[in-house]
């Protein structure tokens, strides 16, 4: 399957919800330590001498830690960026006209980056300077700011089914679950005892959120009743950097870890490893699932690899 | 698009804002908001709740002007070529420009103060757009980072290839404040993730190391520690709270606000951060007085405990080799930082070295040596701002002179008295608006979670809570009193009753199975798991006991012990009992349970309680489709089973069908008025449908009958918060019931 080499570390891989062949990485120069920062825009091609074709590619001052694309607009993408800016570029444009915003409101690194899926006009940021920020696309600051959290916050993702709810996890060792239209969160409760890195809502079941952490494992949750987990998964040898449910089977998840693989679960079973995928040879830091084509998978690390494949072939399979 | 809806449940969302504006054709949309339909994006912000009115014709892709927006946003052209002329003109003309006495950058800094846009400055290359006093990013103009990054490449491929590193002189140097803050943090973060497993010195050693190797005062810490540094804190905290088991994480709310302000401090705060990590949180709490005294020794004798900490570094590369795999073996990072943690490379004089690994620690002492060592600095900073500088920086810069109290009460009182001193003055808002409030409702969620864990704990080893004063105790007999009161639907006199039998016969299976039940009826499933599992222990047999627990423990999520008790109900059954292998108890698994209880229905299948029991499985797999018809077919067979349709209800809500439930839970409460969990499951699907309004009076209800349900008032608090009625709040919180049912009465 498509292999892709970028000149910096990946971070972050994400597919585009409008064109199947399409997608998005998020890379930074000396492992985002210091540098640059780069995002890429690819595009998969049948040709199977030359898999992917560069559409656009933007530099950066600092590392690209995430990209988000937009929901509402086929070339539009959100990039979160060290240096604290949120930037928005648009690939229909001539790269001179790039990035078409570049919003500074954030202190710290920005960590992510997730566009909202059912009202399609606004997008959350998280970051390191513990907050999380919501943004509409038509104007220049930030709607609101969400400062509970007492660390880095690593990711902030809407729920799938509620347009106003979304969940934040934070190197606090919480997570919380806000709705936009209250004044501080509704949820608040420590999933792990360790940092966590990473959440995502199931696709299916809006009450159902994984976490995972520090501690290497990842956790599922009911948030009506969280003080046990509907499932632990255990198996990653080194702290869990994300997690991502599937968009086509409801008990499917993805995740990828400093242990330099990406696995695949089932969290309903017992067994709950399905697969466990060891291509890359650092840290697997970026995972993502197809929308648009079931099974189809990507992945980027810090051995500057962006591979995309089939669930159940081997990803460096030529 | 058709999946990508369904995926996204667009369909399903009831707000008539997502359909709106899904365009079918993204190019539409987007020729729309090129062209400027400003009507539809404004449409659409209205629906923001939070969104604040903003100037109409500001939309997608307008470009403000420079001077309100964007500073920095020069940054974004396009890379040159490292190798092209162009760039090394550049690089050396900013170079020129860095030691030239910088005044090309204060021109432009003027220039952005006055807020005049800023005239073509040559492709902006120059753009100091100043970031925020405490904001330090590598920018481009500053540090040479493509020279940086080729060095740290051919270091790195040397490395792995074993090739003699022979760097190049750099030309241009070193790293500015920004580059070693930046590297400072992001490695500690990283360090963090990485090395989980060891402690914080550990982490701290190793970052440190690399950060000398590069010539990076590590003193300096840009991110506050992590909230495990203050466990023993914490512990203080939780005694004086009453013996609260030790949760995850309950005080470091104010600690790690606390640490954040203090790290945007420089010298003071390196100060109080290197105090800490000589005495533990703890010592820095009973010693602050003491310290302002004999703070002087103590600094100087600081460097010790870091050059100790440096020894530690060696131990890296063991940690590294014990990592077989020899994937991590070839890691480029962990060689990295490996390599730059021995000390084998430094940068010094501009100039790289490397050095025999032996040297670090020489070289180490070197670079810090009396005249330029921290303690010196600090010294210098102490004769200059006086003892209690960090003190009142830190009040200045948090709080304004009010707090001055904060700190001197601080010092005078115990711990314990502190706390709740602390709590007071956050009540009555001395800490100023912003934080405050968000940190106290933290807080005391932090200690309701607590309270909620420390039940959990006990009644899940089956500690059965008794309650305090029991007019029932010395009755003659109890049991009947119970079951009267319980066929009354008096369920919270009932539990009294069924307590005062069971206090007196503590063997009696009947009384503890009643007293359970109750206690589901009331909707307090931990106490109902503690009195069954006391029924068990009476009557290991008893089939309702068994498909009682298996249902509690359904409705807690914990899969396992469900399905013990679900699996017992089989093997105890006179009729099904043959089906269950008695093998199969030591390792349950869903499948095999699942596949039991439908043989059981294929043989007997006009057996209600079979049909129960697979509903309730379904429910454990979610399958909920499967669960409601299995209940149905169960009410079939017993219709006046309130306790039933309450199930079908559970289970409809559960699968987004609120409005059947609302059907069912009325079915139950007709047969059985008082039925506490109906009432509260009734107030669930209400939210669910978003009508705030009814959920709140069902769940008053269902509080007034039974002021113990904890998740009831959980359930009620945020409702009050989805319908805006936070001047409630208070009185939820409270636990006023007389206030909530006057305010909202079950019409």
């Amino acid at each position: 399957m498509p292999v892709f080499k970028t000149p910096f570390n990946g971070y972050s891989v994400k597919f585009s919800p409008f064109y199947e062949d399409r997608l998005a990485v998020a890379t930074a120069q000396n492992f985002g330590i210091l540098g640059n920062g780069r995002l890429h825009v690819l595009s998969l091609s049948p040709n199977p001498s030359q898999p992917f074709t560069e559409i656009a590619a933007y530099d950066t001052a600092d590392g690209v830690y995430d990209v988000a694309w937009s929901e509402s607009h086929d070339s539009l993408l959100v990039a979160a960026v060290a240096d604290g800016s949120v930037k928005l570029y648009d690939t229909a444009l001539p790269p001179t006209s790039n990035p078409i915003r570049s919003l500074r409101e954030h202190t710290r690194e920005v960590h992510s980056a997730d566009y909202n899926p059912l009202r399609r006009d606004s997008f959350l940021t998280s970051s390191w300077d513990d907050t999380v920020k919501l943004w509409t696309l038509d104007r220049p600051s930030s709607l609101r700011t969400f400062k509970e959290h007492s660390y880095c916050v690593y990711s902030a993702v809407w729920n799938p089914r509620h347009a106003d709810v979304f969940a934040s996890a934070s190197g606090d060792c919480t997570l919380r679950v806000w709705d936009v239209r209250e004044p501080s969160s509704t949820m608040v409760f420590p999933p792990h005892e360790m940092e966590v890195l990473t959440c995502d809502w199931n696709k299916y079941d809006d009450c159902i959120i994984a976490t995972a952490s520090v501690d290497k494992s990842i956790k599922v949750w009911d948030v009506r009743s969280f003080r046990v987990p509907i499932a632990v998964m255990n198996g990653h040898g080194y702290a869990v950097r994300k997690v991502r449910f599937s968009p086509h089977v409801r008990n499917l998840m993805v995740s990828c870890s400093y242990d330099m693989t990406v696995c695949v679960w089932d969290f309903m079973v017992e067994d709950a490893l399905v697969s466990r995928y060891d291509h890359h040879t650092e840290f697997a830091v970026g995972v993502d699932m197809s929308v648009l084509v079931e099974g189809l998978m990507a992945s980027t690390g810090w051995d500057e690899l962006v591979y995309v494949w089939q669930h159940g072939t081997d990803p460096r399979a030529p | 698009m058709a999946m990508r809806d369904l995926i996204t449940g667009a369909t399903s969302c009831p707000d008539p804002a997502a359909s709106s504006s899904s365009s079918a054709n993204p190019l539409g949309a987007l020729a729309n908001a090129l062209i400027g339909s400003s009507s539809k994006t404004n449409e659409r912000l209205k629906e923001i709740p939070t969104s604040i009115p903003t100037d109409p014709s500001s939309h997608l892709y307008s470009q403000p002007p420079p001077s309100q927006f964007l500073p920095g946003s020069e940054f974004d052209k396009p890379f040159f070529d490292p190798s092209s002329q162009g760039s090394q003109f550049l690089n050396g003309f900013r170079s020129a420009a860095a030691s030239g006495g910088g005044a090309l950058e204060e021109t432009w800094d003027e220039i952005q103060r006055d807020g005049r846009a800023a005239p073509q400055l040559d492709g902006g290359l120059y753009d100091r757009a100043a970031p925020p006093p405490h904001l330090h990013q590598p920018t481009l103009d500053g540090p040479p980072q493509r020279v940086l990054s080729n060095f740290l490449h051919s270091f790195l491929d040397s490395s792995r290839g074993g090739v003699p590193f022979h760097p190049a002189p750099l030309p241009m140097l070193g790293l500015s404040e920004g580059d070693k803050q930046c590297i400072r943090d992001r490695s500690s973060i990283m360090a963090r993730h990485l090395f989980a497993d060891k402690s914080e010195e550990f982490i701290d050693a190793q970052v440190n190391a690399l950060l000398s190797s590069l010539d990076i005062d590590s003193n300096v810490r840009g991110k506050g520690p992590m909230p495990e540094r203050f466990r023993e804190l914490e512990d203080y905290w939780n005694e004086s709270q009453g013996n609260l088991r030790p949760g995850p994480h309950p005080a470091d709310g104010w600690i790690a606000e606390y640490s954040q302000n203090r790290a945007n401090l420089d010298n003071p705060d390196s100060w109080a951060n290197s105090f800490e990590q000589q005495h533990g949180a703890n010592g820095w709490v009973s010693e602050f007085e003491n310290s302002q005294l004999s703070s002087m020794d103590q600094m100087q004798a600081m460097n010790m405990p870091n050059l100790a900490a440096m020894e530690q570094t060696r131990m890296l590369a063991n940690t590294l080799a014990q990592n077989n795999d020899p994937k991590f073996q070839n890691s480029k990072f962990l060689q990295f930082v490996s390599k730059m943690s021995r000390g084998e490379l430094i940068i010094d004089d501009n100039q790289v070295k490397e050095t025999a690994p032996g040297d670090w620690a020489t070289e180490y002492q070197q670079q810090y040596n009396p005249g330029h060592s921290w303690a010196g600095e600090f010294l210098n900073d102490k004769v200059s701002h006086g003892p209690d500088q960090w003190v009142n920086e830190f009040n200045d810069q948090q709080h304004g002179p009010i707090d001055d109290q904060w700190v001197n009460e601080f010092s005078k009182l115990h711990v314990g008295d502190w706390a709740d001193e602390f709590g007071q003055q956050v009540a009555e808002g001395a800490f100023g608006e912003s934080s405050s409030d968000n940190w106290a409702h933290a807080y005391d969620e932090y200690l309701n979670e607590q309270v909620a864990a420390k039940q959990q704990s006990d009644s899940s080893r089956g500690v059965y809570v008794f309650s305090d004063l029991n007019p029932y105790v010395g009755h003659p007999n109890p049991l009947k009193e119970g079951q009267d009161l319980f066929r009354k639907g008096l369920l919270s006199e009932a539990v009294l009753a069924l307590e005062a039998e069971v206090l007196k016969n503590p063997e009696n299976a009947e009384g503890w199975r009643l007293l359970g039940i109750a206690h589901a009826e009331n909707d307090d499933d931990q106490q109902a798991i503690a009195a069954m599992m006391r029924a068990q222990e009476a009557d290991p047999t008893n089939l309702e006991v068994l498909l009682a627990l298996g249902v509690s423990h359904t409705n807690e999520l914990e899969q396992t012990a469900a399905l013990k008790y679900l699996y017992g109900w089989l093997r105890n059954h006179p009729k099904y009992g043959s089906l269950a292998p008695p093998e199969l108890a030591d390792s349950l698994y869903y499948a095999d349970v699942a596949r039991l209880f439908n043989e059981a229905a294929e043989m007997s299948p006009e057996d209600a309680d079979v049909h129960i029991v697979l509903g309730v499985m379904y429910n454990l797999s979610r399958e909920y489709d499967k669960a409601i018809a299995s209940f149905q077919r169960a009410l079939k067979l017993k219709p006046q089973d309130y306790s039933l349709w309450n199930k079908l209800g559970a289970t409809q809500a559960n699968s987004v069908q609120s409005a059947d439930a609302i059907m069912a839970y009325q079915q139950a409460l007709d047969l059985k008025p008082n039925y506490v969990r109906a009432w509260a499951n009734m107030g669930i699907s209400y939210a669910n449908q978003g009508m705030y309004d009814e959920s709140i009076r069902y769940y008053v209800r269902a509080l007034a009958m039974n002021p113990k349900a904890d998740n009831a008032w959980q359930y009620l608090r945020i409702s009050l918060s989805c319908a805006s009625r936070n001047d409630m709040l208070e009185a939820c919180d409270s636990r006023n019931l007389d206030l909530l049912q006057k305010e909202f009465p079950l019409q």
